[in-house]
């Protein structure tokens, strides 16, 4: 190998790209390598470092994530509120007249009824609109001393609707109001006209026949077998009848082959009219 | 680097594979002792990694790896042995002045070339084997040989000049 003598040529060689000639022969000397403990000694300085690094973004994520989840935590029960919020207040606007408990007094009944009547009228959804109350059976048992009245059909309100139903159908029956009660304490005939006589007379006795009934079904049933509830019912309705018909009525069920039935009813009608004669086809009935 | 000081354990590794024949070769041809070599090559990546967050890419990576080196470089020279004279620099700058006619001409085989070559580094005072090493092992020019070693251009040349007239004589003794 024969080196150039001149200096500045040979720094112009060595200052190119590869070097020139020395430089090529520089990389045909033995390329040293470190050996593979200094590798992993130095690997393994880096990863602890890393690592040394690594704890602190850790938290500093952990943190920022259970800051989020709260955020989210917190949004999602905000809208959950809003929307609780908000759907009853549709719902208010759809019957805003819902006032589950209010005092019951002669002017809210009053109300009530007026109330309920537009609403009917208006084929509007009423359930919604009667509040919830336990007074209703009461008032009805005080104000219909006749139990075999049923209500007026007339005076039930159109079947509700069904929807919302945030207050039970049956409730659409409006409540009557005091001055109702009291007039239908005094005139009867008028809420349950279509079944009760209008005989004074038998009415005024009514009410005695109805303890004779009572004492006659207690002896009867200490006597014999308990009587069927079919047969109260026909002797309730048997007292209901004229002296004429009642009795007119017991021998067509003596007829009918219904001893016992007749039976019953004659000892029911005595009790009711002991002063009235009756046939001796029914007289021997009593024997 | 960046990714590096970033906690990115991958991409330092794929600095190191890049760059640890390049330094362990500049620091064994410059300590001329494998022990000391490998001393500064651990210590060198150790400097590395703790002042990664400081690392600039203004920087070339290469330039700042080899900057470090040289830095425990030159600290162990200082502990070890004085620098080459400036008498010793001339002796040998006047040989190499000679008249061409006066220089012995041989053709050596590439093995005896090799050797030469390596003994010649060796022989090399300090100053002009970094810089010889910074320029044909680091690839690095004029410039950030002088960075390196905070030398001005012109100096770098002079060093460059001088390591070349010194290599060129044993070629031809």
């Amino acid at each position: 190998m024969n080196l150039p003598r001149d200096r500045e040529r040979d720094l112009e060689r060595l200052l190119d790209d590869d070097g020139g000639e020395l430089g090529a022969l520089y990389r045909r000397l033995p390329r040293a390598e470190p050996p593979r403990r200094l590798d992993r000694s130095v690997l393994g300085e880096a990863a602890r470092a890393v690592q040394g690094r690594t704890p602190r973004r850790h938290h500093w994520v952990v943190g920022l994530g259970s800051a989020a989840g709260i955020v989210l935590a917190a949004g999602i029960a905000w809208n959950v509120g809003q929307n609780a919020l908000l759907q009853p207040k549709g719902a208010y606007h759809t019957a805003p007249t819902v006032v589950p408990v209010e005092p019951i007094t002669e002017s809210s009944l009053r109300k009530r009824d007026h109330d309920n009547t537009s609403q009917s009228a208006a084929a509007a959804p009423a359930p919604a609109s009667v509040p919830v109350s336990p007074a209703k059976p009461a008032v009805a048992h005080k104000t219909a001393p006749k139990p075999a009245a049923p209500p007026p059909p007339a005076a039930v309100a159109p079947e509700p609707p069904p929807a919302p139903a945030m207050v039970p159908a049956p409730l659409a029956t409006p409540f009557p109001t005091e001055a109702e009660n009291r007039a239908e304490s005094a005139a009867p005939a008028q809420t349950g006209g279509a079944l009760i006589p209008s005989d004074k007379a038998i009415e005024s006795k009514q009410s005695s026949a109805s303890d004779a009934l009572d004492q006659a079904m207690t002896s009867h049933a200490r006597s014999s077998a308990p009587p069927a509830p079919s047969g109260s019912v026909e002797l309730r309705r048997d007292m209901q009848l004229s002296p004429d018909n009642w009795l007119a009525h017991i021998e067509q069920l003596l007829h009918q082959g219904r001893r016992q039935q007749a039976t019953e009813s004659l000892r029911l009608f005595r009790r009711a009219h002991p002063d009235l004669p009756v046939s001796s086809e029914l007289r021997a009935l009593e024997n | 680097m960046l990714a590096y000081a970033a906690g990115d354990l991958l991409a330092f590794e794929m600095l190191y594979r890049r760059h640890r024949g390049l330094l362990y070769r500049f620091l064994l041809r410059s300590l001329r002792h494998r022990a000391d070599a490998d001393e500064l090559f651990q210590e060198t990546w150790s400097r590395l990694i703790a002042a990664r967050e400081r690392y600039r890419p203004d920087a070339k990576f290469t330039t700042w790896l080899l900057q470090i080196a040289h830095n425990l470089v030159i600290d162990r020279f200082r502990r070890q042995r004085p620098q080459a004279s400036a008498e010793e620099t001339e002796t040998v700058l006047r040989n190499l002045d000679a008249p061409e006619s006066e220089q012995p001409e041989r053709a050596l085989s590439e093995f005896e070339q090799r050797r030469r070559l390596q003994l010649a580094l060796e022989e090399l005072p300090e100053e002009q084997r970094v810089a010889f090493l910074l320029r044909i092992e680091g690839g690095l020019g004029l410039e950030e040989i002088g960075e390196i070693t905070g030398a001005g251009r012109e100096t770098v040349k002079s060093r460059l000049r001088y390591a070349l007239a010194r290599i060129r004589t044993r070629f031809e003794t």
